[in-house]
């Protein structure tokens, strides 16, 4: 099993890198785009009373973004070529491959995230304050990243036209998730509209340990965390849904 | 060994049976053709035998495992060439293409390099291993294909259309592969051809689809002798025919089709011509190839 696993990872790793082209323009746009966006907002200068949080926020975002783009991408393109069903033939039960995928996704949406957080930190002296309480909350942000880019990759099996789709969702989180204003600064009906979206909660719970040092327990008995928590099964729960769904359907249309 | 049981297979709410109660018992080291039109159920079955396709009833078993219920240990006996797709990333190296296909078999690293590395040199692509599969002709490409069909060295093969658009050469090192797979190493070969002549030659027995229902399954040399026209012989003379024979001349050889109702009345024909002066050539009974047979048994049944 983790053979197999490992194989998908390593082929998808190789795959992606062996057009570097469109992952080094991401990179590029991403480094840039927070700061400017900023700067627009805070009209002509950048308001560091803002900076920490939404710094914060725009790594969930592009984490999800990237992770999202390279996994639906790739799953299409094998779909049309047909290396998707010759890869179904494996003595590997069927989700053992798409969490291969997820997997290297994952990685390509975790490295965009560290580069466009990591540049505007170091290029306008953002201070994040390092807690180890955010660590659970940062680890339940990236699963449910994770789940959402399931869900995706589960429509994606029947549905080419996700992108679409895709292109709606991650629009409304870059908005809504805290990448441009904290959360806190939205209406009430505005940011409850914002935790329905991916990321937010996650988002909402690591601003919390991080910025106003809240502990894990007063995050959980806040309602932030088991908020996340449910979010994300509930993602997981539909993207598994479709997965089994889908899938047949898939192998059915392929080659 | 390939075993299908009354395999069925229904699509939609108007339950159009797309393959319907196919069975079929394909023994170990046989190069078996599956022939069929287009929409035949020649891909259906193929999938369902791929285990890509759920059967809507009936079974397939490879190497006596249930391609549904005991899916990993079936396809572990198992490797396949499917037609009109990629099969292989054009990004990836030959190498890594055998690398990740013999992983998801669940085989290990060090074996698949050693398979891998027998496999390369065999079709003449050891040289060529690290380039990209992408930049290669469609022959070298479908050998690629073939060779990660064959890296968990699979006692049933499946191959779809393998020598669908390469060149003569190309052709030949496919046939010859097949060939010894089955000779040598004892692989059970399904294949499927739109290339008759690919099937005639190899396969020992064939099964012809139509309309999702098997309409010929017999070996290869019995289904030619069915269609045999026990009274048609085909002469080659020098020159030209005589008058009142059917005659075709084409860049100076000159053959006549004879149809006669008792075999013994060639002797007549042969002395005709030989009062007409006429210097034989040759003088063979008419025996059909399996395009003929396959278009006899397709026109049979849609006139049935």
């Amino acid at each position: 099993m983790l053979d197999v696993l490992g194989a998908e990872i390593g082929k998808g790793l190789r795959v992606q890198l062996a057009h570097p082209i469109g992952h080094v323009i991401t990179l590029l746009i991403s480094t840039m785009m927070y700061l400017g966006l900023q700067f627009v907002l805070g009209q002509g200068e950048l308001r560091q009373d803002v900076l920490p949080q939404t710094l914060v926020a725009i790594g969930g975002y592009w984490f999800l973004q990237y992770a999202g783009l390279v996994m639906v991408a790739d799953l299409i393109e094998e779909k049309r070529a047909g290396t998707f069903a010759q890869a179904q033939m494996t003595t590997a039960p069927p989700w053992l491959p798409m969490l291969g995928r997820l997997i290297t996704a994952s990685m390509f949406g975790l490295a965009v995230a560290a580069v466009a957080s990591l540049v505007p930190m170091l290029t306008a002296g953002i201070a994040v304050p390092l807690r180890w309480a955010a660590l659970l909350p940062a680890m339940l942000l990236g699963i449910n990243v994770l789940a959402f880019t399931f869900l995706l990759a589960s429509l994606a099996l029947v549905s080419p036209m996700i992108g679409a789709l895709q292109s709606l969702f991650t629009s409304l989180v870059l908005l809504l998730n805290g990448s441009f204003l904290p959360l806190a600064l939205y209406p009430d009906w505005l940011a409850a509209l914002a935790r329905v979206l991916p990321t937010t909660l996650g988002i909402e719970a690591i601003t919390q340990t991080l910025f106003e040092g809240r502990t894990v327990a007063e995050i959980w008995t806040g309602g932030t965390l088991p908020w996340l928590v449910a979010h994300t099964l509930a993602l997981t729960a539909a993207g598994g849904l479709l997965f089994v769904r889908n899938h047949r359907r898939a192998l059915q249309e392929s080659s | 060994m390939i075993e299908i049981e009354a395999l069925t297979k229904m699509y939609g709410s108007a339950q159009v049976r797309a393959v319907d109660e196919v069975s079929l018992h394909i023994p170990a080291g046989s190069v078996f053709g599956f022939l069929g039109p287009n929409g035949a159920g020649k891909t259906t079955t193929i999938k369902m035998l791929a285990g890509l396709l759920t059967p809507t009833s009936g079974q397939v078993r490879l190497g006596g495992f249930d391609v549904v219920r005991q899916r990993s240990a079936a396809m572990a006996q198992f490797g396949a060439v499917l037609e009109g797709s990629r099969n292989v990333y054009w990004s990836l190296s030959a190498w890594q293409n055998l690398m990740y296909f013999g992983r998801l078999k669940g085989l290990r690293k060090a074996q698949v390099s050693e398979r891998a590395e027998d496999l390369l040199s065999g079709l003449g692509l050891w040289e060529r291993r690290d380039d990209k599969v992408g930049g290669f002709s469609r022959g070298m490409q479908q050998k690629v294909a073939i060779a990660t069909a064959l890296i968990a060295d699979p006692p049933i093969v499946l191959l779809d259309e393998p020598t669908l658009g390469l060149d003569v050469e190309a052709t030949r090192v496919v046939k010859d592969w097949i060939a010894e797979l089955a000779r040598e190493l004892g692989t059970t070969i399904l294949l499927t051809s739109h290339q008759l002549d690919v099937v005639q030659e190899l396969c020992d027995r064939v099964a012809v689809i139509r309309r999702g229902r098997l309409v010929a399954d017999l070996p290869t040399r019995e289904l030619l002798a069915g269609f045999r026209e026990r009274d048609k012989y085909e002469i080659r003379i020098e020159g030209a025919a005589p008058a009142g024979f059917d005659a075709v001349t084409r860049e100076g050889v000159t053959t006549m089709s004879v149809r006669v109702n008792d075999p013994r009345e060639v002797y007549d024909v042969v002395e005709r011509l030989r009062a007409h002066g006429v210097v034989l050539e040759s003088l063979t009974q008419v025996q059909p190839d399996l395009e003929d047979v396959f278009l006899a048994l397709v026109n049979e049944a849609s006139h049935a």
